[in-house]
């Protein structure tokens, strides 16, 4: 024997251990999570009376009280090194029973700051960009710079020259402070989310419908018989909620996906569907689904009968969309039997779906005449990023069909892009907003508005929002444009500095405020860099996909002199002279934004009430609900608060006749649009998303050993039988490339970047599939930016992505980075 | 190309960036001593050798189950008919990963030759690269599967001589249980 190994360990917390909670930073299922902190150097026993999970070690399987190595970390708190442990709570009993959890969430230890390692590059300071290079400078000079410019571009050019593009989903206090600043005060309508151009609704047709978009709770995935699965792989993406309220239900999967991942290969393999349709196609599958419903019988009559707004009831609505858009049941009829798209054969032919398949899904759906199952229709961004309005509609409208809403195991709704802390201080301004569809006003498209030169001004909160937007190297190149315009700063001298920026604003150009945990893709471009804290370093609360809000407690201070969110919103809007902004800790906006969310699906203010009432602060109440905390909206009775377990259990919907109505799913314009958006030539579908162990740009996942291990490079999943024509082997570097991209402008522009190939039936020949936020890898430089493709309401169709693929090396990848199937699922009941 | 045997030991190594674990050190230098500064590894124990299969009754494909090192502790121990990541044998081609899951603790039965896969789990479906270091192919395991030392004899013998990473359950890989016998 030559070589020996020291063995692993990890110290447990002794039971005198600082316990905080909070929940996880990444998906919608917003896993509970117990964070455990002691002194460096100290650990506790193996027996359950001397650590702090109260167990005997070894702890046993499916314990969940078991640290993995990358659970634990050491920071330096207070100028003292902590052990730290991050650790799946496991006395839950809500979300992730018993202490589950994702590869993500698993690991969030390792996300904390540490002065040295992989987290050490956290922005520490305001940084102001100097002939090219960003250098440290005083808060109060970084303060009085966002000040001096907001208030010079908005007193020059006007409000809507200031624009703020900002993440929608992250801790209501730091929605709340920046919208009351941004759409409050400022008032400006140039104001959009991480995700989209613009402001507005995600899902428009399922809400024309009446349905509210998170409206059942996890437990209805387990109660549910059918789970029908668009656009959105549970086991990846939102794992807990499949691995403890979908897979443990039973229910029978119809997974609608261009991809055959785990889930469907789950399904198929559990007596459920693969319908493996081609991108852009389902809103022909979820139409086509509804016409053999209709033309056997099988609709929930009763509910389409008592609950489905009449053609005089819809033209009362108030809201034009529904007016011009929605349908009666006979209108519906109508419509899906006008379109030969819409027969069993058509839709194959439309969708690439087996007709014998779109068939078997409507009998499971319905129980084909027999006793009717409880069926749940849920989807996301493979859906609503494809198209954005008519494919909404139709899923939402086959939702009503078969009174899939409001009820124990019944559901249509979104499974959620990432958790909700959206509560904004202020409605959008839309009567300021220059864009409009056949005169009904739409919000914004902010990044059209900037490519047009508009924007002088762009404070971007917390996205790398170059790599996120639609034909990102066009906007790329634009912003480049504009960035250099006028005078370089050359000093750091604050006054000359000024004139500088101002400078570049009257020239016409733009200048960029970027706050940041990290330096991103995005980053470069900005001229002040705003160091920011986030999760676990002041005390927040957000909801999860069932509308569950939570607190999630501190556990260290931000590194350097970086600043939580919040307090730089307030700083900059003090320092504008704005008031009500001198908020001392994150409880006074969380207090100050309960009444504002009143009458939503996220309605706090009861929570808020009773605390004021019982003498307590908001978030100390809610930190009495620990890990499990609430489900909104919630009211209080004979002084308790009420949760709300699901919406709609009235069968009251969000229309003013309180019924609900099937949308129009315009086909014909959805077809057109594939026409000019799909691969032509020689190109191929490439389409993106996320994948299991990554989230987001990888903020911190390219910070994490687990996921840069397991994912050193981007990639591009490719059929065998594509790869064997174009000589491909998993592991070499491939060109994809398109000279048929759309810019924010509408103009024909080229899109390209590379990746490592895995080769894999996961997708079928003709379509590939890539991460699509991979630092050095802008898959979004290959999909288009043309709002006006889809006029009312301003989405990119990310989904529809196209390259022409080639080979252009090899890599030395298939020596560390496994290229195994990543849809292996376990047999089923029949082996 | 397979990685070299050094690379492998780097590989093996770093995992936790303040743990003191997997670091391979020529046993003539190697003694009960502390770990690194600020490593949560008390003392550096020595895995005890034991052997775990012979060459003469392995056959490719074929899993060999066995504790080690310490009870409970189960291990497959694998021919993979291709020179892997810290293969030992003639053909560099041995390796032996713990099969406890290290997402929550379920043993995995299932072995899948074609893909050199371990998984998925019964659990929650974890499925783990074993010509790749044990890496988490498709799952929710927060730790690639540790892997074993292993070493083969020239009669033929092949003996495990420690393990890297965390195994499941345990807070330390060689404490808190029972040692198997040698």
């Amino acid at each position: 024997m030559s070589q020996i190994a020291d063995p692993a360990s990890v110290p447990l917390p002794p039971p005198d251990a600082e316990v905080k909670d909070i929940c996880c930073e990444y998906c919608p299922v917003a896993c509970g999570y117990k964070v455990y902190i002691w002194p460096a150097g100290v650990s506790g026993g193996r027996s359950a009376d001397e650590n702090a999970f109260g167990i005997d070690f070894p702890a046993p399987a499916l314990s969940g009280r078991w640290p993995s190595q990358n659970m634990h970390t050491v920071i330096e708190r207070n100028g003292v090194q902590a052990n730290v442990i991050v650790i799946p709570d496991g006395d839950s009993q809500v979300v992730n029973i018993g202490g589950t959890h994702s590869v993500r969430g698993g690991a969030l230890a390792q996300k904390l700051y540490r002065a040295t390692g992989p987290t050490s590059d956290r922005y520490k300071t305001p940084l102001l960009k100097v002939r090219g290079q960003h250098l440290p400078i005083s808060w109060e000079m970084a303060i009085d710079l966002m000040a001096e410019l907001s208030q010079h571009t908005i007193d020059t050019y006007g409000e809507l020259a200031w624009g703020m593009k900002i993440y929608s989903y992250q801790f209501y206090e730091n929605v709340f402070a920046a919208s009351k600043l941004a759409l409050g005060e400022i008032g400006t309508p140039n104001y959009s989310p991480h995700h989209a151009p613009a402001e507005g609704d995600d899902v428009p047709g399922l809400s024309d419908v009446g349905i509210d978009a998170f409206g059942p709770a996890f437990a209805d995935d387990k109660e549910a018989d059918v789970l029908f699965i668009a656009g959105s792989d549970p086991y990846e993406t939102k794992t807990v909620r499949f691995t403890t309220w979908q897979q443990p239900g039973g229910a029978k999967i119809i997974y609608v996906d261009p991809r055959k991942t785990f889930t469907a290969a789950y399904a198929e393999n559990h007596g459920g569907l693969h319908l493996q349709l081609t991108p852009g196609t389902d809103t022909a599958l979820y139409s086509a689904i509804a016409r053999e419903i209709i033309d056997q019988g099988w609709e929930d009559a009763e509910f389409v009968r008592d609950h489905i707004a009449s053609r005089s009831e819809l033209d009362q609505e108030g809201k034009w969309r529904r007016v011009q858009f929605g349908q009666s049941f006979d209108e519906y009829r109508q419509y899906l039997f006008s379109q030969s798209d819409f027969t069993l054969d058509g839709a194959e032919r439309a969708t690439g779906v087996p007709a014998a398949k779109i068939q078997q899904a409507a009998q499971m759906m319905t129980g084909a005449g027999a006793e009717r199952p409880k069926t749940m229709l849920l989807f996301e961004k493979g859906v609503y990023w494809s198209h954005n309005y008519e494919n909404t509609a139709a899923i939402g409208s086959l939702g009503a069909l078969l009174g899939a809403v409001g009820r124990p195991g019944r559901g249509t709704a979104r499974m959620g892009g990432h958790q909700r802390g959206g509560q904004k201080a202020a409605g959008y301004p839309l009567d300021k907003s220059p864009h409009s569809f056949e005169g009904h006003p739409v919000e914004m498209d902010t990044e059209r508005w900037l490519a047009e030169g508009n924007t002088r001004f762009r404070w971007v909160v917390g996205t790398n929002w170059l790599g996120a937007m639609g034909a990102t190297q066009a906007l790329r190149k634009r912003v480049a444009e504009l960035t250099s315009m006028g005078p370089e700063v050359d000093s750091t001298d604050p006054a000359t500095v000024l004139a500088q920026l101002k400078a570049r604003i009257d020239a016409g150009g733009l200048v960029i405020a970027h706050q940041e945990i990290y330096p991103n893709e995005s980053t470069p471009s900005a001229d002040i860099i705003l160091a920011a804290g986030g999760w676990g370093e002041d005390t927040y609360a957000r909801n999860n996909a069932e509308r569950r809000l939570r607190i999630y407690e501190k556990i260290m201070d931000p590194p350097g002199d970086a600043l939580p969110d919040w307090k730089i919103f307030s700083m900059v809007a003090q320092r504008m002279g704005f008031e009500g902004f001198d908020w001392e800790d994150t409880n006074e906006i969380f207090e100050e934004a309960a009444p504002k969310s009143s009458g939503s699906r996220r309605d706090f203010a009861a929570l808020v009430e009773k605390a004021q009432a019982d003498g307590m602060r908001g978030h100390d109440l809610l930190k009495t609900f620990g890990t499990q905390g609430l489900q909104t909206p919630l009211r209080l009775e004979n002084g308790e608060l009420v949760e709300t377990v699901r919406l709609h259990e009235n069968l009251q919907f969000k229309t003013d006749s309180g019924r609900a109505n099937f949308v129009l799913a315009d086909w014909d314009a959805v077809k057109e649009r594939n026409e000019i958006l799909g691969p032509t030539g020689d190109e191929v579908w490439v389409i993106n998303g996320r994948i299991n162990a990554l989230w987001n740009n990888l903020f911190d996942h390219a910070r994490r050993q687990i996921a840069t291990e397991r994912w050193p490079s981007n990639f591009l999943e490719v059929n065998p039988e594509d790869a064997a024509a174009w000589g491909v082997e998993s592991g070499d570097l491939l060109s994809i490339e398109s000279d048929n991209v759309l810019d924010q402008l509408g103009n024909k522009t080229t899109g390209s970047f590379t990746a490592a190939a895995y080769v894999s039936d996961i997708v079928p020949p003709g379509v590939t599939f890539t991460y699509f936020l991979y630092p050095g890898s802008p898959a979004n430089s290959v999909t288009s930016a043309d709002t006006s493709l889809q006029p009312l309401n301003l989405r990119y169709n990310f989904k529809l992505g196209k390259g022409r693929i080639t080979k252009i090396g090899t890599t030395d990848l298939k020596d560390t980075m496994s290229f195994a199937p990543r849809n292996l699922a376990p047999a089923g009941p029949e082996g | 190309m397979p990685l070299t045997r050094r690379e492998f030991l780097f590989l093996g190594g770093a995992t936790g960036a303040v743990l003191a674990i997997g670091v391979i050190v020529p046993i003539g230098i190697a003694s009960r001593e502390t770990g690194s500064e600020g490593s949560a590894a008390a003392l550096v124990g020595v895995f005890p050798p034991v052997k775990v299969a012979s060459l003469a009754e392995l056959q490719e494909g074929v899993p060999v189950i066995f504790d080690y090192p310490q009870v409970g502790q189960s291990n497959i121990l694998v021919k993979m008919g291709e020179p892997v990541i810290g293969g030992v044998g003639p053909d560099e081609d041995i390796v032996a990963f713990s099969r406890l899951c290290t997402h929550m603790g379920c043993a995995i039965p299932q072995y899948q030759h074609d893909h050199k896969i371990l998984g998925p789990c019964p659990c929650h479906y974890s499925t783990f690269d074993l010509i790749h270091g044990g890496q988490v192919t498709l799952g929710q395991a927060t730790q690639n599967l540790p892997q074993l030392l292993l070493d083969a004899t020239d009669d033929g013998d092949i003996y495990a001589t420690g393990v890297f990473r965390l195994v499941y359950g345990f807070d330390n890989t060689l404490q808190g249980g029972e040692l198997v016998e040698a």
